[in-house]
């Protein structure tokens, strides 16, 4: 073990948060060293492979983990019982490991939450069983950092559309990406049934925007790398600035298992082991903790000490619950004719009109969602997920519906609101480790049932926008109850006043803890019928911003 | 084609041929999953991610080999298409005659990797020249 240079702050992690905190700490004169676990990687490494990518990972994924059997979880099911899963598996719930984390790979869809987002405990109640809440800060409270994301890291939307929904300053930078032939379907026919609908607003370049080019609609945005850099990442945006600065390092293949601390809390460094596998102890001023929402609450619980024995900030029994992601209920159909054109990324019209004050048979329904088309589907994943089931499976029809239908297929969907349970959470596991030899995160719970309810409304719905839209066949049942996370995971350090009922302040500051942050999706207190992103990224410029102004 | 270190043999090799053209038979305009490269991707699976299933495959063959001789006194492989499918109808339905371990988790195995050389990406060794993507109109520019 050897004892390093010291820094001013720390930062775990170089996604979407962490990006953004290491580029506002640095520009603001201070040393910063970001520790991630994952490696850069070029955009060949990065292989568009149809079987191994963050959108299908049969037996693997193209951004991280990189040694999937040195990097297992524990996921429990309703029985209790306890599975080990691989990166790949769906009980894992992988986002992605990596200089840029998620978003290298993500479709960056670029929403804000809406002002009753922020407001959903004081909107509906709270239903029993449900750890439902309200955020300690509001809409307007954040406003202000969810444009700077959109500026800094660059957003194409629709300012005037956008702006019916959204009370915001300012327009977006770049005008929104072109719509596709099922985009235009899609608009065409929810005007006809008198809904609202809008360009999805996404982190593409619809223009070139800081000397980056346009996106150029390719068949490979969602789960892959952009081959233009017209995507709009950490790693082609805020992490070049921190480094620009001369006073941020970046150390890759670096995974930090312990944040050191001292008596009173406070945290005096960082334990982590180097690629070499050599382990290293570090002295810093702050720490930003940006590691996703499963392996931040899991290095908050193993940072545990004599004065913390349940992990830091974890004096009122909530880190790591709450695990929330989406539901992601839709409907599918084929179209009489043709409508696929192949225009990447492929998410293209949107609506919200059923995101707040929904009714169904038994009367309101907490929340909903947004509901969209869909990005470019790759064919293996037609056929593995989306066939209707009265198609035969093999032999001359399963071939011929392939051939025919292809580009027939259109599907609906959406993030819906999840209503979250204390129950849903991440723990460490007992006797499982990784190649590091650190407990692994445990999964266990289910989200709360309501948001079954939510979801099967938001089912109805999709269902008659497909409808309308003319497609002669459409299949796909409503989601049942289950565990969410993935690459929308949040809520494992929420948000509020009472250290007693959350576990960072308003700030992002970890109760008890008056030099460690957390600037990831854990912070979230719920996490939007949206897609968490860019909430995640305005939350890390405001909370670095306090960094800062604490100094 | 056939990796060395396996335990299948050519009569595997030919069975799981056969199987795999009619799980994704040829047509007038378009090849069969064989004729597209499926057995290069299934012997470059066999070698890495599939690994575990080369005992399984190797099992599950020799159950549909037995089954079409139970039931013709031919071998699978030699079995005209109608035959062939008649057999694969009765496997789907676990309506066997012969010993399986587990007839209907057999053939949805292998009627999922099949389609996996048939559909992804050419890379995967399979979908020779991205000819199942022409088939279906999915085009890659960019």
């Amino acid at each position: 073990m050897s004892a390093n240079k010291t820094y001013d702050a720390i930062v775990i992690g170089a996604g979407g948060g962490g990006g953004i905190a290491a580029a506002v700490l640095a520009e603001g004169g201070m040393r910063v060293l970001v520790l991630e676990r994952g490696r850069e990687k070029t955009f060949a490494e990065i292989p568009r492979d149809h079987l191994r990518n963050h959108r299908l990972s049969l037996y693997g994924q193209n951004f991280g983990p990189d040694d999937n059997a040195g990097n297992p979880r524990v996921a429990v099911d309703g029985q209790g019982r306890e599975r080990t899963v691989l990166p790949y598996e769906g009980g894992y719930q992988n986002n992605a490991m990596g200089v840029g984390g998620g978003t290298r790979v993500y479709g960056g869809q670029a929403w804000r939450f809406l002002p009753t987002d922020f407001k959903m405990a004081s909107t509906y109640g709270v239903p029993e069983g449900s750890s439902l809440a309200d955020w300690p800060i509001t809409y307007d409270d954040l406003a202000p950092y969810y444009e700077r994301a959109e500026w800094e890291i660059g957003v194409s939307a629709d300012s005037e559309l956008m702006a019916q929904h959204w009370p915001r300053q300012k327009g977006y930078p770049m005008p929104a990406v072109p719509l596709n032939s099922q985009g235009r379907l899609f608009r065409s026919s929810a005007r006809q049934l008198g809904w609202d609908v809008f360009p999805v607003p996404l982190l593409v370049n619809s223009v070139p925007y800081l000397a980056r080019p346009a996106c150029i609609q390719c068949q490979h945005c969602v789960g892959f790398a952009c081959p233009v850099e017209g995507k709009n990442g950490s790693q082609n945006t805020m992490l070049p600035r921190a480094l620009a600065t001369g006073r941020c390092h970046l150390e890759t293949e670096a995974m930090v298992t312990h944040i050191d601390t001292d008596g009173s809390g406070k945290v005096t460094g960082v334990t982590y082991f180097d690629g070499n596998g050599e382990q290293h102890m570090i002295k810093t001023g702050v720490v930003v903790c940006a590691a996703g929402a499963i392996e931040t609450a899991r290095l908050l619980l193993h940072s545990a000490s004599a004065q913390q024995p349940n992990g830091l900030g974890n004096q009122g029994d909530q880190l790591g619950r709450h695990l929330q992601g989406h539901y992601y209920p839709g409907v599918m159909g084929l179209m009489p004719e043709p409508v696929w054109d192949g225009i990447g990324p492929g998410v293209n019209t949107a609506t919200v009109r059923w995101s707040h004050g929904n009714e169904d048979e038994h009367g309101p329904v907490i929340g909903g969602g947004l509901l969209a088309d869909e990005f470019v589907l790759l064919p293996m994943t037609f056929w593995l997920r989306h066939l209707p089931p009265d198609v035969p499976r093999w032999g001359a029809a399963n071939k011929q519906f392939m051939r025919e239908n292809y580009r027939r297929f259109v599907e609906i969907k959406g993030p819906t609101q999840d209503i979250p349970s204390p129950d849903a959470r991440v723990t460490l596991a007992s006797s499982v480790k990784d190649t590091w030899g650190m407990p692994v995160a445990q999964l266990s719970g289910t989200t709360h049932p309501e948001t079954v309810r939510t979801a099967k409304f938001m089912w109805e719905r999709a269902g008659e926008w497909i409808k309308a839209s003319g497609a002669v066949k459409t299949w796909g049942g409503p989601p049942g109850l289950g565990l969410s996370g993935g690459q929308h995971q949040a809520g494992t350090c929420r948000m509020g006043h009472d250290p007693n009922t959350s576990v960072v302040d308003s700030h992002g500051r970890v109760h008890g803890h008056e030099n460690l942050f957390v600037a990831d999706g854990s912070v979230h207190v719920t996490n939007g019928g949206f897609n968490p992103v860019l909430t995640l990224m305005a939350l890390a410029f405001r909370t670095a911003e306090g960094v800062l102004k604490q100094r | 084609m056939q990796p060395e270190h396996t335990s299948l043999t050519d009569e595997h090799w030919r069975t799981l041929q056969a199987l795999a053209d009619r799980i994704i038979p040829q047509d007038p305009d378009w090849p069969s999953g064989w004729q597209a490269g499926v057995g290069d991707y299934l012997a470059h699976q066999f070698e890495r991610d599939l690994r575990p299933q080369v005992e399984p495959y190797r099992r599950g063959l020799e159950a549909l080999d037995g089954e079409a001789r139970a039931r013709t006194g031919k071998p699978f492989a030699e079995l005209g298409n109608a035959a062939q499918d008649g057999i694969l109808v009765a496997v789907e339905r676990g309506d066997v005659f012969t010993n399986w371990p587990d007839a209907p988790a057999f053939f949805a195995m292998a009627i999922q990797h099949v389609n996996e050389g048939f559909y992804s990406d050419p890379n995967n060794g399979g979908n020779k020249a991205g000819v199942a993507w022409h088939m279906i109109g999915y085009t890659v520019k960019g």
